[in-house]
């Protein structure tokens, strides 16, 4: 079995390199952390939340924030203040440290997932060989904060919310892995600018019937793993106040409320780099990419000028599309969320890296991109994707047809006899 | 200078380790496991090896933490205040066994072979670098792609010298998946027994009025409406 091997016919930019820890790295290091850690990253999340409560007015036929600056713009910054100048109450039966350390906990799982993302050609703060994995663990870190915060709050509420957003974010973080396995197969690394630069060469990985389920996928089982709507379970307030925040004042709420806008941030820039091409603008094309040679900043300046605006683009449209999903659908029913992660997202990205392989194989494999392979291989694998898609529908519906309505649903099983119950349930 | 850092990460280690033997409250010492497996990760970042650290935070502390956590909560006390006290009784044997697994992992280590052309590992405290393309050996091209590939390296390693182990492993998790299955679908069965008219001991006695309502169903606590 032979790979197409890594860094071969790649230009200049593209081919991995050591690091060394030299003065430059460490300038660019500390640059990143002052300038995208704690400049714009926070900044963008101000505005998002700005924008989200913008864009949920219009839905709602209403005006939003508007008396604080023109549109309403200085909002945020009022907000920031009026988080950070309240009082930081701890409950007197809370466990101190523990408390303290939560929302920390939870704001660097947000923080460190950025910091593998290819923003444009070199401006990824860090390449590594494994990103994606690290990515992945990185995230995987915040189940743990959301954990502690409800247990060390003493507040059933607190710890009904924890309880609730542990086994979302363990469940739908099964399908979100696996559905990032077929992107890892196409291109042959975990290495996230490796991955940007085969998307150059073989298309939009999301323009292939794979690609695009497991894309679906991806964005489900993101939106759920950030706790929006309709996922919102852990923090439903006409359930459980505030969920695992309950207890939580200040800035110690505040650094939740920009953990939740970092991660929705986050994962809209992870889906815009392992699917949409990054910040090419045109699928098939190496459109600002190519334009770069190797003895002139100035290409390489525009490029990356131009590659920042798109991926910010696609990664603004990510985020208005889940702002439009929060502000039209309703919370999902705790048992039917845990049947669609576990009766259809994963059967079903499961069976997609299958086909997954049969895209490797009659397009990628080749080593180059032509349009007959293409053509060929979309044919052949849409139908799979379409014939997977209806059967995992279709052996649900029969599953379910086999069990009377209500019959998993207590409160309605009271008042049945028992007879009618004990045949449903068989 | 990276032995200085493995000096400070091998204490914090030792000392989050203690933490977790000594700890009163189990939430705590699950959480000062947790800090000792990030130590662990940050040691298999010092040896050059990103890919098992990421794998570490992923697996001990995305997964094990978390369910470690979710036993606390659904066997003992929800927040975790029994005293985690041994019993006497057990102290010895569990010295043993800890002094047991110390001697097999100094007498492994001491015994670990070394690659081909190079001197006993235990003996360096240099490591050569992978930088240089021309005139390094074939140990260093091999160290080179695996610091720089390394989930395939990992990947080829387990399907080819390490397959047994790997099956083996996979085996026992299944094992333990089905057995776990095995114990908690018991309690299923239940509504389907009763309906049949039986009544199980442990439920009647919850119930207020156990014989009068035959045909109270899931929730047993509450009387059905008349």
């Amino acid at each position: 079995m032979t790979w197409y091997p890594l860094g071969a016919g790649l230009p200049f930019w593209a081919q991995q390199q050591l690091v060394e820890l030299d003065t430059t790295t460490v300038i660019r290091w500390v640059l990143w952390l002052l300038v995208g850690f704690f400049g714009i990253f926070p900044g963008i999340v101000a505005y998002m939340v700005w924008l989200e409560r913008k864009v949920a007015a219009r839905f709602q036929d209403r005006i939003g924030p508007n008396r604080v600056g023109p549109l309403g713009l200085l909002q945020p910054i009022a907000d920031a203040i009026k988080l950070i100048i309240k009082e930081d109450l701890v409950p007197r039966s809370a466990d101190r440290w523990v408390h303290l350390a939560a929302p920390v906990l939870v704001l660097v799982s947000a923080f460190l997932v950025m910091a593998v993302i290819p923003f444009a050609v070199g401006l990824a703060p860090v390449d590594l060989p494994s990103g994606l994995v690290y990515l992945i663990a990185v995230s995987s870190i915040s189940p743990l904060g959301i954990f502690l915060a409800g247990w060390s709050s003493r507040n059933k509420y607190s710890l009904l919310g924890a309880m609730r957003a542990v086994a979302q974010l363990v469940s739908y973080e099964v399908p979100q892995v696996l559905s990032t396995v077929p992107i890892v197969l196409w291109a042959g690394s975990l290495s996230l600018v490796t991955i940007f630069n085969r998307q150059l060469d073989f298309g939009w990985f999301v323009l292939s019937p794979p690609g695009f389920l497991a894309f679906v996928i991806l964005l489900i089982a993101n939106t759920a793993e950030v706790n929006r709507t309709p996922f919102d379970l852990p923090e439903a307030e006409s359930e459980i106040i505030a969920g695992y925040h309950t207890e939580y004042s200040s800035m110690r709420f505040g650094l939740f409320f920009l953990a939740e806008y970092l991660s929705v941030f986050a994962v809209s820039c992870l889906a815009t780099a392992l699917f949409l091409g990054g910040g090419t603008p045109i699928p098939f094309v190496g459109f600002p990419a190519s334009l770069i040679s190797e003895d002139s900043t100035l290409s390489l300046v525009l490029a990356d000028l131009i590659m920042v605006g798109v991926f910010l683009f696609k990664v603004l449209t990510f985020i208005f599309v889940m702002f439009w999903v929060r502000a039209t659908l309703p919370r999902i029913r705790v048992d039917r969320l845990m049947n669609f992660a576990w009766k259809y997202l994963v059967p079903l990205s499961i069976i997609n890296i299958l086909i997954a392989g049969v895209w490797y194989e009659m397009v990628i494999r080749p080593g180059y991109l032509t349009f007959w392979n293409w053509v060929w291989g979309f044919a052949v694998t849409a139908l799979l994707v379409v014939l997977t898609v209806y059967l995992v529908f279709l052996v649900n519906r029969k599953a379910r047809a086999r069990v009377a309505l209500g019959s998993e649903w207590p409160s309605l099983g009271q008042v049945r006899t028992g007879a009618t119950i004990g045949q449903a349930a068989r | 200078m990276v032995q200085f850092l493995f000096l400070v990460i091998a204490a914090l280690g030792l000392l989050t380790a203690l933490g977790t033997v000594l700890a009163r409250n189990l939430v705590h010492a699950a959480l000062f496991l947790v800090a000792f497996f990030f130590t662990i990760a940050c040691q298999f970042v010092l040896l050059e090896a990103e890919f098992l650290a990421a794998l570490q935070v992923l697996v001990y502390i995305g997964a094990v933490a978390i369910i470690l956590m979710f036993g606390i909560m659904l066997t003992r006390n929800i927040q975790g205040d029994d005293t985690t006290i041994v019993s006497a009784a057990w102290k010895i044997p569990a010295l043993a066994a800890g002094l047991f697994v110390f001697g097999i992992l100094v007498f492994g280590i001491n015994n670990a072979v070394a690659p081909a052309g190079h001197s006993p590992w235990s003996e360096s405290n240099m490591r050569p670098s992978i930088a240089t393309d021309a005139g390094s050996s074939k140990a260093t091209a091999v160290r080179r792609e695996a610091v720089n590939n390394m989930a395939r390296t990992v990947g080829n390693e387990l399907m080819t010298r390490y397959v047994v182990g790997f099956e083996v492993a996979g085996l026992l998790l299944t094992v333990a998946l089905v057995g776990a299955i095995a114990l908690a679908h018991r309690e299923e069965a239940e509504p389907d027994a009763r309906s049949r008219g039986e009544q199980p001991a442990r439920r009647a006695s919850a119930s207020p009025q156990p014989q009068a309502a035959g045909p109270s169903l899931v929730s047993s606590g509450t009387s059905p409406p008349r």
